[in-house]
């Protein structure tokens, strides 16, 4: 195999990779926020390409996604602070037992909920939003306009959350809340209102996935079922809580079941990565950039 | 008084009751199960629902069956998926007791249906199910009205034969379908004789992100290239292949109609087109009266051509109640019998079923035509038949270089 083959192999890895580092991101915000797991992440990926395709079929036109991309992403920052208020808020006050279990049920819950009411409401057929773009080259690779955009759109948002977390006072609360959630309530930080934020902020991450993957890898009801299973292979990988970890185990997985499906098999792509998964959990149980907890 | 007309109208119902069987025995249930949400074709499934419904319409306006029994239809949704399929089998049969159902569509939920069909005894129809190891099994309760895969394969490597393709790629799903269309290709590419050489993949059917190996098929420089999806993995491949250079320039043939559909366009737009597609109708076709008045009835209430998956889930309801008058027995061992003894009037010709050898066991095989559009948007009756030779109506065009 030559270079010129071997670099079209890697590069595709590396785009889908990234592209998975967003979808990964909004499960270990949320989860470094609020210490519970979002099972039904995937749902408000699907929510979100569905209202984009919905704004671009039926509102705005299909030339102008990258103003359906922004709204698709506030309704589905919306929905997730409903979902939180009065959903999931209940379990972080008066002292709620197995709080882990409550967040699963309902989280769950949401999940077949969300699905059945989008086979009700949009059917159970696939869509496409028409092209964002045209087809060009990434280097070696040839790629589809759409891909491109959401390669772009990710790093951009990536780009913008980073901005947020290191420099603006949200962002610091936030990190205090990573770090200690009773420490920050002693510096006068509302931690509930914060968990809401949060929320939102981390499903409106996957919903901007959806809308930008939306024209690549269709609008169905199930669409989101790949961004929750990568999702969570990707910040074990990563290291559950770190949000760098959830870009660099994006862009690790990518890249391995590129090669993995080109040199080994097609057939077994979702293997590869579980098989890292597994050696990470082997040799280093807390993935490449987690930490190990300590509790007193 | 009183007493005594309550106990004559008592009596007179009873009379009713125990002179008409019919009434007595209330409704004949027909199961359909069939894909209708995904992961499964639940386009297909629609379809499949939509036949099975106008034929028990039909049936139930004239007079219903067996002497004026109504045809219930119990509709279940499969998913695409074996346990949803056995689960909704054993649903219909226990606890519905329909008398047979129709709708299979995904050969790998076909085969967990068939053989809890066999131990339940309910006659279970394969509406579009191809795999070959279906009616290979020579099950007693499963009956075929649809291809099967080696004749799809034999009529591929014809065309490939008569087109003088040099290198052709196949990539197939995961499941009995596509590998098993990949095992025959391999096989009757080396008895046929097939001057060609042959590269096949086989990818998880829920990755969605198929760029490496449609890159790889790519760079092998195939002259035809073979897309073996079903439901929306078919459009996912397109789509990619498209993105990656590798559509129009290299013909591309899709292994079952799908792009019949109306959702083809909507899915995949400009990049639909110059694809080669496997029908089992056309609206050219000569129909039998009965499927002349399905078509018109079709037409007048959908206001489009009937799709294949419903024409053949209409003939699948009908002869099943053809076979109950035949047979005058609602019995699923009796109407069993019934299907093997007679012969029945589908949509295109007339159906036997026979016990032949291989999966050519109760299988009945309708027609096979390769179409091909060759303009974005191009209505389905429009679009050429490029294959058999004696059928066709013009020749396959090769896409300009992009």
């Amino acid at each position: 195999m030559d270079a010129f083959i071997l670099s079209q192999y890697v590069l595709s890895g590396l785009v889908i990779g990234v592209i998975y580092g967003l979808m990964a991101l909004g499960i270990t915000f949320i989860y470094s926020i609020m210490k519970m797991i979002n099972w039904s992440m995937g749902e408000f990926y699907m929510i979100g390409s569905y209202v984009q395709y919905a704004l671009l079929a039926g509102v705005l036109g299909w030339s102008l996604w990258y103003v359906a991309l922004p709204v698709a992403m506030v309704s589905v920052f919306l929905l997730g602070l409903l979902v939180q208020r009065f959903l999931l808020r209940p379990m972080y006050v008066g002292g709620v037992e197995r709080r882990d279990e409550y967040a699963t049920i309902v989280t769950i819950a949401l999940m077949v909920l969300f699905r059945n009411l989008a086979i009700v409401l949009g059917g159970p057929n696939q869509y496409a939003p028409r092209d964002y773009a045209r087809a060009t080259t990434l280097v070696t690779l040839p790629i589809s306009g759409n891909r491109m955009v959401a390669l772009i759109g990710t790093l951009v948002l990536l780009a913008l959350f980073f901005l947020v977390i290191k420099t603006t006072w949200i962002g610091r609360a936030f990190r205090g809340a990573a770090q200690n959630r009773v420490g920050i309530q002693t510096a006068g930080v509302d931690v509930l209102r914060l968990d809401m934020l949060a929320f939102g902020v981390g499903v409106a991450l996957a919903a901007a996935a959806g809308a930008l993957l939306a024209p690549d890898f269709l609008v169905y009801p199930e669409n989101g079922a790949i961004s929750t299973f990568k999702g969570f292979e990707i910040i074990v990988i990563g290291g559950l809580g770190s949000i760098l970890g959830s870009i660099v185990g994006g862009i690790l997985l990518g890249v391995i079941e590129a090669l993995g499906s080109v040199f080994l098999s097609p057939a077994y792509k979702d293997l590869y990565g579980f098989v890292l998964l597994i050696a990470l959990l082997v040799f280093r149980p807390t993935g490449l950039f987690g930490e190990r907890e300590r509790t007193v | 008084m009183i007493n005594a007309l309550r106990s004559f109208l008592l009596a007179v119902l009873a009379t009713v009751a125990l002179t008409s069987p019919a009434l007595a025995q209330g409704a004949v249930k027909i199961g359909v199960l069939t894909p209708l949400s995904p992961p499964g074709d639940a386009a297909a499934g629609q379809f499949i629902v939509r036949g099975a419904k106008m034929a028990a319409e039909e049936i139930n306006g004239k007079g219903g069956v067996l002497g004026g029994r109504k045809i219930e239809l119990i509709v279940e949704d499969d998913s695409g998926t074996p346990e949803k399929g056995a689960a909704g089998l054993r649903k219909l049969a226990s606890q519905d007791k329909v008398v047979a159902v129709v709708g299979q569509f995904h050969s790998s939920v076909a085969e967990a249906v068939q053989d809890l069909a066999e131990q339940l005894k309910v006659p279970v129809f394969l509406t579009q199910a191809s795999a070959k190891k279906l009616t290979e099994k020579h099950l007693n309760y499963t009956f075929r009205t649809h291809v099967i895969d080696p004749d799809r394969v034999t009529l591929w490597n014809k065309w490939i034969q008569q087109q003088g393709f040099k290198r052709v790629a196949l990539l197939a799903e995961n499941t009995d379908y596509g590998v098993g269309l990949v095992e025959e290709t391999k096989k009757q590419f080396v008895s046929m004789n097939v001057k060609a050489e042959l590269k096949t993949m086989i990818f998880d059917r829920a990755v969605v992100d198929l760029t490496p190996q449609i890159l790889e098929i790519k760079n092998w420089k195939p002259d035809l290239f073979i897309n073996i999806g079903i439901g929306t993995p078919v459009y996912l491949i397109s789509k990619q292949a498209y993105d990656v250079g590798l559509l129009p320039g290299t013909p591309m043939l899709i292994s079952y109609d799908a792009p019949a559909r109306p959702e083809y366009w909507n899915t995949l737009g400009e990049k639909g087109t110059f694809a080669t597609f496997i029908v089992y109708y056309h609206p050219t076709m000569k129909l039998t009266p009965r499927g002349e008045a399905f078509r018109t009835r079709y037409l007048e209430q959908f206001k489009e051509q009937p799709v294949y998956g419903g024409l053949n889930a209409y003939a699948q309801v009908m002869l099943l109640a053809d076979a109950m008058n035949a047979g005058k027995t609602d019995k699923p061992e009796d109407i069993v019998k019934s299907l093997l003894a007679n012969k029945f009037v589908g949509w295109n010709g007339t159906i036997a079923f026979t016990r032949g050898e291989g999966p050519y066991w109760q299988q009945w095989t309708p027609p096979m035509l390769f179409l091909q559009y060759t303009k974005p948007e191009q209505a389905f009756p429009e679009a050429k038949i490029i294959y058999p030779p004696e059928l066709k109506t013009g020749d396959l065009m090769l896409a300009p270089k992009r």
